[in-house]
């Protein structure tokens, strides 16, 4: 019993730190991936410059491509000997300033001490070309990787890029520059010099998991436990990957490791039947259909069986096809109308007197003074709201403001207009409102039928 | 000598040891300046000696060169074997003494064992530049001709190279310079300096003054300073002085409003004793009338030349220069690369990327195992122009989720609607309803259809504004609607 309190807690940590920290496990993606690993032997073993860019939507395995390259490629010597490997992002390096330090630190130049860089910005960029000129075959190759590249492009006249794709273009120390992106269109954002000496190598990165057959598969390979000897050889991978120590990689020192877990046989066994037998029931795909619909991306799923995994309990010690429906139900559900079903019955008549103001006038802006208006007609009426007070309702109204449920019309002209008089609108759809309306608990009956009817 | 080299270090180390007794002593008494002055002293125990002596080396020869100058020799070894500290590297950056250097490899590379794909491609690299440009002749003779003139005539002058990117503007100055030089080495022309600026390589304008005093002399001032020194150089008449050509590229980012700098490079030719030839190169041909000022325009003159895009038969032309007889291509896949190229941009850069993606293309169909190709054929060409030309957009609609396809085609089913362009997300949100309702898809909520709108404007298939305004936020089709017709359409049959 307690040996399979333990097995579980193991599986249970195994599963969470191989969702969460194997940044350099890479699925599909052969044709991109050989493309990219041939272009940086090239740049390395023969001296090439090169650039190219990496697109593809936010959650595809870009930042994972480039790991996974750059792991193989660290096995083999020559490779780690010949090139120093620069790694920038546009929402750290915010400048050209910022990035040309970091660059500066990176390559380990003269003016740099210890991650202090010496000199003004046109210095550093002055030395960094002159270093950069003074290279040739038989200096080492540079690996410049920018991530969020296209941030890079709105830096002022974009003097880090051209630069760059420049020494790539002319004979001078062997660069590579890969720009990782989301942005389909980034080459629009190039300026025409910049564009004219980029090489126009993209690598498209779409899902690879385009059927929903390889959805479910995938989802079966991030539950299920591998064999030891698939662990071992991941093992070893990061071994090696440690063995170097490069200041390249920051990844690697928090890598997920296999070595520390062995399973029990019969255990491992029986986790995978029962994962395959929970990934063929109706339920399960169904709910697996639902998430596919919405989001093919494998960022998506992965957070999804992270909250599956983190429901493990020695109690359950197996994930049921109903958990996962619950934990779908969760995604599906509209936060908004949670949020409605929150607010008091004041709050909520205010909501109910702007939707009527909304579809009586089709959508107009409404201020205060229309919606009391609105309100006090209701109130005089019905048997619970008649002692509201003027104040109470303002005050309602500006809880609605700050949670946004309505929102000003403009942000700018403030100040001009006092409190009641100010124009808002509305920022949910009817639908919305209806919901909330039928899942409110305890709603009085009033109210409820107020909802209904705009007669009033 | 003995003394003065003596006396310092012996200090150094007295106070060294000194502090590290006190402080291993009475640890508990050590006031919390003392303690982290030990702290510092154990975390670089190592290279505590070596630093402080090699901070007291410039001022030794400071103080020596006071009493004599004969002592010069040994404070520069002294220098030399001591290592330098970042400050004072910077200080012989900035005067020019320390060249800068890259890291060198472990292993060189090999340049034998290549194949013929191999070496055409390193024939094709943009970055190798062919000793005589094709298809530049005229225009090779027409700077040529008017920088010998110049040289010849002692006098200076300006001159307005233009053309669209990758049309052979500077490398075919740089060609002129060094045919020039070469002459200069065989004694038929007058000896002429050679400086070189690019206003893409400064971080503001001003920066030119210090790059051309950088070039004369080698050291780094600040740029008032190289401004005067160099006014100062160009405006007094010295005897002997030999011509100054500058060659300046990227003109259009040293304009800035005031446009001194650009005034400032232009006028000085101008002056009898400067012997400034300057050679200007922009993309715009009209840069001078619609950018600079008229004082500017005046001095730029009116000795222009443009250099016009690559024909595809120019474009074939250098194509085939490069390979060189070698039989890596055939002829019609060169042709296919310069008629798709000349059509686009008749950029020479673009066409020779293609060749180069098309011969690794033709590589890794080699390394399979069935496909033997030696040579590019007209289909390695066919694929690199598809990956480097082709958009991707219907491939990324066709990779979109399920909902993320009918998000898209709800934004073309309103904008069909309205006639407008521009959309909201709660027209969008009404169609989806309808198509949702249509197809027999679950209806997402609006919260979900909003993070469906941010994930389609990451990806820039639609442009929207930040989600803050919620259902009021406005959203515009990136990509055309018969786009997302083809991609859905043929997809479903």
């Amino acid at each position: 019993m307690h040996d399979s309190v333990q097995e579980l807690i193991k599986t249970r940590r195994f599963l969470k730190e191989r969702l969460q920290r194997d940044y350099s496990t890479l699925r599909g993606y052969e044709a991109e991936r050989s493309n990219v690993r041939q272009l940086l032997q090239r740049t390395a073993e023969m001296g090439e410059s090169n650039s190219l860019l990496l697109i593809g939507p936010r959650g595809a395995g870009k930042t994972t491509l480039i790991n996974a390259v750059l792991t193989d490629l660290m096995e083999n010597k020559s490779f780690v000997d010949n090139t120093l490997i620069v790694h920038l992002d546009g929402n750290l390096h915010t400048d050209d300033r910022i990035a040309l330090k970091s660059i500066t630190v990176q390559m380990r130049l003269e003016n740099a001490a210890d991650g202090k860089v010496f000199g003004s910005f046109a210095e550093n960029l002055a030395f960094l070309l002159q270093c950069l000129k003074a290279g040739d075959k038989k200096s080492k190759s540079v690996v410049f990787v920018l991530e969020e590249f296209d941030l890079f492009c709105t830096h002022h006249n974009q003097t880090l890029l051209y630069n760059l794709f420049d020494v790539s273009q002319s004979a001078q120390a062997p660069i590579c520059v890969l720009g990782v992106t989301c942005r389909l269109d980034v080459i629009e954002l190039l300026e025409k010099r910049v564009k004219s000496r980029f090489s126009h190598r993209q690598v498209f990165l779409f899902p690879s998991a385009r059927k929903f057959e390889e959805y479910v598969a995938l989802f079966q390979q991030l539950m299920s436990i591998p064999s030891s000897k698939e662990l071992q050889a991941a093992a070893d991978r990061v071994d090696s990957l440690q063995l170097l120590k490069s200041e390249a990689f920051t990844f690697q020192r928090n890598h997920f490791d296999g070595v520390e877990y062995n399973f029990d046989k019969k255990h491992m066994e029986n986790w995978n039947k029962q994962i395959v037998k929970l990934s063929k029931s109706a339920a399960a795909q169904k709910t697996l259909q639902m998430l596919y619909d919405f989001d093919i991306s494998e960022a998506f799923l992965k957070t999804f069986i992270f909250r599956l995994v983190a429901q493990l309990k020695p109690e359950a010690p197996h994930i049921t096809a109903e958990q996962l429906t619950a934990l779908a139900a969760q995604y599906e559900c509209d936060d908004k109308v949670e949020l409605l079903c929150g607010l008091s019955v004041l709050e909520l008549c205010l909501i109910i007197a702007i939707k009527h103001h909304s579809s009586i006038y089709d959508r107009d802006p409404f201020n205060f003074e229309i919606i009391f208006a609105r309100f006090s007609k209701f109130a005089k009426v019905s048997s619970t709201m008649q002692g509201v007070e003027r104040a109470v309702v303002l005050k309602a109204f500006e809880h609605l403001r700050i949670i946004e449920l309505i929102m000003p019309l403009s942000s700018s002209g403030m100040g001009k207009l006092q409190k009641e008089f100010e124009m808002h609108k509305l920022a949910l759809t009817y639908g919305q409102i209806q919901h909330a309306v039928q899942r409110y608990q305890a709603l009085p009956t009033e109210v409820a039928q107020w909802a209904q009817s705009s007669l009033i | 000598t003995r003394l003065a080299e003596g006396t310092p270090r012996r200090s150094i180390q007295l106070s060294n040891i000194v502090e590290q007794r006190i402080f291993k002593d009475n640890e508990i008494i050590s006031t919390p300046k003392r303690s982290r002055s030990k702290l510092t002293d154990e975390a670089a125990d190592a290279d505590y000696v070596p630093k402080m002596s090699s901070q007291k080396t410039p001022t030794r020869p400071r103080r020596m060169s006071t009493t004599g100058t004969a002592k010069q020799p040994t404070a520069t070894k002294l220098k030399e074997s001591a290592p330098l500290t970042p400050s004072q590297k910077l200080k012989k950056i900035r005067a020019g003494e320390l060249s800068p250097s890259l890291e060198q490899r472990h292993q060189l590379v090999d340049e034998r064992h290549k194949s013929q794909l191999q070496l055409a491609r390193e024939q094709l690299h943009v970055s190798v530049v062919p000793k005589s440009l094709p298809c530049r002749e005229k225009e090779f003779d027409n700077i040529y001709s008017f920088l010998e003139g110049k040289i010849q005539d002692q006098c200076g002058g300006c001159m307005y190279v233009s053309g669209v990117p990758g049309t052979g503007k500077t490398a075919t100055v740089t060609g002129v310079i060094r045919t020039l030089q070469r002459l200069v080495a065989q004694d038929e022309l007058p000896a002429f300096d050679f400086l070189e600026i690019n206003g893409m390589r400064l971080t503001e304008p001003r920066q030119a003054y210090v790059q051309i005093y950088k070039q004369l002399t080698g050291k780094t001032v600040s740029w008032e300073h190289a401004h005067t020194l160099l006014e100062k150089r160009f405006t007094t008449a010295a005897p002997r002085r030999v011509t100054t050509v500058l060659l300046v590229d990227e003109l259009d980012i040293l304009c800035n409003r005031r446009q001194d700098v650009v005034y400032n490079l232009l006028d000085w030719p101008t002056k009898s004793a400067a012997r400034l030839v300057v050679v200007t190169i922009a993309n715009t041909m009209d840069l001078p009338e619609r950018l600079l000022m008229g004082k500017v325009t005046s001095r730029l003159g009116l000795t222009r030349l443009t250099f016009q895009p690559y024909t595809h038969k120019q474009l074939q032309e250098i194509v085939t220069a490069r390979l060189a007889g070698s039989e890596a291509f055939k002829g019609e896949a060169v042709q296919l690369v310069a008629r798709k190229v000349a059509a686009v941009s008749g950029d020479a850069r673009r066409a020779l990327d293609i060749c180069r993606r098309a011969t690794e293309i033709a590589d890794s169909v080699e390394s399979q195992p069935g496909g033997a190709a030696k040579c590019v054929t007209m289909l390695h060409v066919q694929q690199a122009l598809a990956e480097m030309i082709a958009s991707a957009k219907v491939q990324a609609i066709k990779n979109c989720s399920r909902l993320e396809q009918i998000f898209l085609q709800a934004v073309a089913a309103e904008v069909t609607r309205t006639g407008v362009e521009e959309t909201t997300f709660m027209g969008v949100y009404t169609q989806i309803e309808t198509i949702a309702a249509f197809m027999g898809v679950a209806l997402p909520a609006p919260g979900r259809a909003l993070h469906l709108c941010s994930k389609l404007g990451a990806e820039r298939l639609i442009i929207s504004e930040h989600s803050r305004h919620d259902l009021y936020q406005k959203i515009l089709l990136n990509v055309s609607a018969d786009d997302i017709h083809y991609a859905l359409r043929v997809e479903g049959n």
